[in-house]
């Protein structure tokens, strides 16, 4: 009897096993975890209308009325057309039918029109400030009355600050919507968010209206995806090597080689959004004149940078623009490259000669300048061979090191900087406006740049495009007359680099949109 | 011991008032504002101004302080303006992390720390001495970010024993406890070894070896205990120290808890919790420093005495 007992024992505890072994299967088979970039580490919360610090996640709670392509062409996702007319007062979209929030709710023009109205005096207010009203045409078609041309109007819808909450979720959840819950109509459903720590989602399984761009029409292949926030950068390339995770959404370029080595791991790119450059203080000494700032872009020598530093990986900075915006195409001669000849003789021509030490001088002045940079291996890497490369043309710079919070209100002063080594990260040309208006001296506008002229042109780019290709050619337009005054040098453009462990997950190689967002995510399956 | 714990109670109050003020400038007065962090690339100065006032930060510095003081005193430490919660949820989520890395590696550096102490003293000048405190000098050297990887690339990556990161289970404590606990070791085991054979060299215990009271019972019995009193207070003082220690072991390990929290919330100067947060640890380390001269007044009525 004892043993009888204990041979069942046995074998029901086998089956128990086993059978808690095989659900373990299933569910690790549908399970990844992906590690935010560390520059998203502490996103707040998951409200896109007040938010102004959003990690990749968003896009797979909410859905957008529109989405980009990596090639920048819109395609629709709530909405499924859309026209304006020919003076850009008035937008009409088509809704997509059969959508319904993750509570159940359903989206029609209703939700749109009490959508609009909320961005009002948030910090994103400014998506939404071109349009008047919002007015229903049938249930799932709206238009909206503009109070002024708004051309960048897709581009803003695109983006992850115009997802599209449940209006009864967000109304009954008050402060707390994105915090303690979020309620989207997207592939997947947020299970809990711990901010600086975890996000954890669970499919959609009624998600039934992806975009074109996503090959899977239905629910997401991961059933329950978890981001982890991980800050520090090797303790996320460990994780991955070991499998602790399954993707990593940035990698610095340093770990290229190292990732490269391991057998399972699988690196990819996407075009960068962002640009490093030098802002130039032109209202100090010997900023003030044009032919040594001339001197300074093109004593720049951005190929050595990217092949010592980065080692070739991403590309070269001409321009103020990141290379995919159409306002970077501006007139070849306009574009800072390398040229230490014509650095030379513009250093020549503004009357400071070579010291004996290597270093210039003008009436008894040495042409030493302060050169700034925030804390950050890349950051110091940088500015150590910009600093060599002015060296090598005659101007002497001291590096100083600032924490990058401190930094903004150093520029602020006005008149202790002069060279300074900067990075942004914005894929619209209206970076232009908000780094050289005259309306931000200080901070943003470092450079300190203050032209009747430019800000004129400002306005034009800015305001008074009334249609896409009207906005392109007027910003082209203000981003050359920037170029020609050289308020600045431009330096590299890094690109995006994600990593994934190809034994645990499939990522289809070609990356839709921007970033690796919902377009792309509904598609990877779990190995 | 009543009259001598409510007397060192007393004088935690102008050090607690000190520390609020300290904390509250060096916050204050560190270039870099909540605004730049919270605002969108396109907002207007006017907007930044509305939500400088919305947060307070338009008053003057004095007046900030007295309101937050005020606040943190009946237990409301304001909220977050990046992070939009409670000050006080956020630590509540943070603290118990924090605080149970902080216990179980004060306890491993104690016992582990005693124990090759009290080895090394009693061994004197043998190979265990020399052994022991060679390891201790590495471990008080080695810098503790890079001691957490090193232990991360051997027992995480090389031989799987444990998770490289995270707080999902309960060996993911192993690796940040091991980080924070080697360098507390290496104090108290030097500590102890000191005092031990500091004390062997008194009176008292020549006159129990005289006795005849064989050796194992004189070190353990009463040179250790002795000795112990120098160790209690090395141990309340290193309580700061631990919680300090762990702000960058949270950072490597990807833990949550009061360091991590610290460093994102000082990233973008979102006020009100890094005052919390500081606030918190130091009011931690007050509460440690107390609850040695407690354990020291106890063990030892010349402290009670002095005190009086």
């Amino acid at each position: 009897m004892r043993y009888i007992s204990k041979t069942r024992l046995f074998a029901s505890s086998m089956l128990v096993s086993a059978g808690v072994f095989g659900l373990a299967i299933v569910a690790n088979a549908q399970e990844a975890t992906f590690v935010v970039s560390a520059q998203n580490v502490g996103t707040p919360s998951y409200n896109p209308i007040n938010g102004t610090q959003l990690n990749d996640a968003i896009t797979l709670i909410f859905d957008r009325m529109v989405i980009q392509d990596a090639d920048q062409t819109f395609h629709g996702q709530l909405a499924t057309e859309w026209e304006s007319t020919a003076d850009g007062m008035s937008w009409t979209f088509k809704l997509r039918e059969g959508v319904t929030f993750h509570d159940g709710e359903p989206f029609n023009a209703e939700t749109i029109v009490w959508w609009i109205p909320q961005f009002a005096e948030t910090e994103n207010a400014f998506m939404t400030a071109a349009i008047e009203s919002v007015e229903v045409i049938d249930d799932l078609t709206v238009r909206f009355v503009m109070a002024n041309p708004d051309p960048n109007l897709l581009s803003n819808m695109s983006s992850g600050f115009m997802s599209i909450p449940s209006p009864k979720a967000f109304d009954a959840l008050g402060d707390d919507f994105g915090v303690t819950s979020a309620v989207g109509s997207g592939p997947f459903k947020l299970e809990s968010f711990t901010v600086g720590q975890e996000t954890v989602l669970s499919a959609n399984e009624d998600y039934a209206w992806a975009s074109d761009l996503s090959e899977n029409q239905g629910a997401p292949h991961i059933k329950t995806l978890t981001f982890r926030e991980i800050s520090e950068d090797s303790t996320a390339f460990l994780e991955l090597s070991t499998g602790g995770v399954d993707l990593l959404y940035s990698v610095p370029t340093d770990f290229l080689p190292r990732l490269e080595g391991e057998a399972s791991v699988q690196v990819g790119t996407m075009p960068g959004t962002g640009l490093f450059y030098i802002p130039i203080n032109t209202t100090v000494e010997p900023f003030t004149d044009i032919k040594v700032r001339e001197a300074t872009a093109f004593a720049i020598n951005q190929k050595e940078i990217l092949d010592n530093l980065y080692g070739g990986v991403g590309s070269v900075a001409n321009t103020f623009l990141i290379d995919s915006l159409l306002a970077a195409n501006v007139d070849p001669a306009l574009k800072i490259s390398y040229d230490p000849d014509r650095s030379t003789a513009a250093l020549e021509e503004a009357g400071w000669v070579m010291g004996s030490d290597g270093v210039r001088e003008k009436d008894g002045t040495k042409l030493q300048v302060a050169l700034w940079t925030q804390n950050g291996t890349e950051f110091k890497r940088v500015t150590e061979v910009v600093q060599a490369q002015l060296k090598a043309v005659g101007i002497g710079a001291d590096i100083t090191v600032f924490d990058s919070a401190t930094i903004n209100d150093q520029y602020r002063k006005g008149t202790d900087h002069q060279l300074a080594v900067r990075s942004y990260s914005w894929a619209n040309a209206d970076i232009i406006d908000w780094f050289f208006s005259g309306q931000r001296l200080g901070y943003p506008n470092v450079s300190m740049w203050n032209d009747p002229k430019a800000d004129e042109m400002n306005l034009a780019a800015m305001s008074g495009s009334r249609t896409w290709e009207e906005r392109v050619a007027n910003f082209t337009t203000y981003h050359e007359y920037v170029l020609s005054q050289y308020v600045f040098a431009p330096i590299y453009q890094p690109v995006q680099i994600y990593a994934y462990d190809k034994e645990a997950i499939f990522v289809p190689e070609a990356i839709r949109g921007t970033r690796l967002q919902s377009q792309t995510v509904v598609d990877i399956t779990v190995n | 011991m009543i009259s001598f714990f409510i007397k060192r109670l007393l004088l935690l109050i102008p050090v607690f008032l000190a520390v609020s003020l300290v904390i509250f400038m060096i916050v204050h007065l560190v270039p870099g504002d909540p605004i730049d962090n919270l605002v969108q690339i396109n907002s207007s100065p006017e907007q930044k101004a509305a939500l400088a006032a919305k947060y307070g930060l338009d008053k003057p510095l004095y007046q900030q302080y007295t309101i937050w003081l005020g606040n943190a005193l009946t237990g409301d430490l304001g909220d977050a303006i990046i992070l939009r919660r409670p000050v006080a949820d956020l630590i509540a989520q943070n603290l118990p992390h924090s605080l149970s890395l902080g216990a179980l590696a004060l306890l491993f550096s104690t016992v582990v720390g005693i124990t090759a102490g009290a080895l090394a003293a009693i061994y004197k000048d043998s190979w265990i001495d020399r052994v022991t405190m060679t390891l201790i000098l590495l471990g008080s050297t080695v810098p503790g970010f890079w001691l957490g990887l090193l232990l991360i690339m051997l027992f995480a990556v090389q031989l799987g024993w444990f998770p490289v990161s995270g707080a999902r289970s309960w060996d993911a404590l192993v690796l940040p406890v091991l980080t924070i606990g080697l360098g507390g070791v290496a104090l108290v085991a030097r500590v102890t070894r000191v005092a031990m054979i500091e004390t062997a060299r008194k009176d008292f215990v020549m006159m129990l070896h005289a006795k005849g009271v064989p050796p194992w019972r004189i070190e353990l019995r009463h040179v250790l205990r002795h000795a112990l009193l120098p160790v209690v207070t090395i141990l309340s003082l290193r309580i700061g120290w631990i919680l300090g220690g762990a702000v960058t072991v949270e950072f490597v390990f990807a833990r949550p808890g009061l360091g991590s929290l610290l460093i994102t919330s000082l990233n973008q100067r979102d006020y009100p919790v890094v005052q919390g947060a500081l606030l918190m640890l130091a009011v931690a380390v007050m509460l440690g420093t107390l609850l040695g001269d407690i354990v020291q007044a106890a063990m030892d009525p010349r402290v009670r005495e002095r005190i009086k």
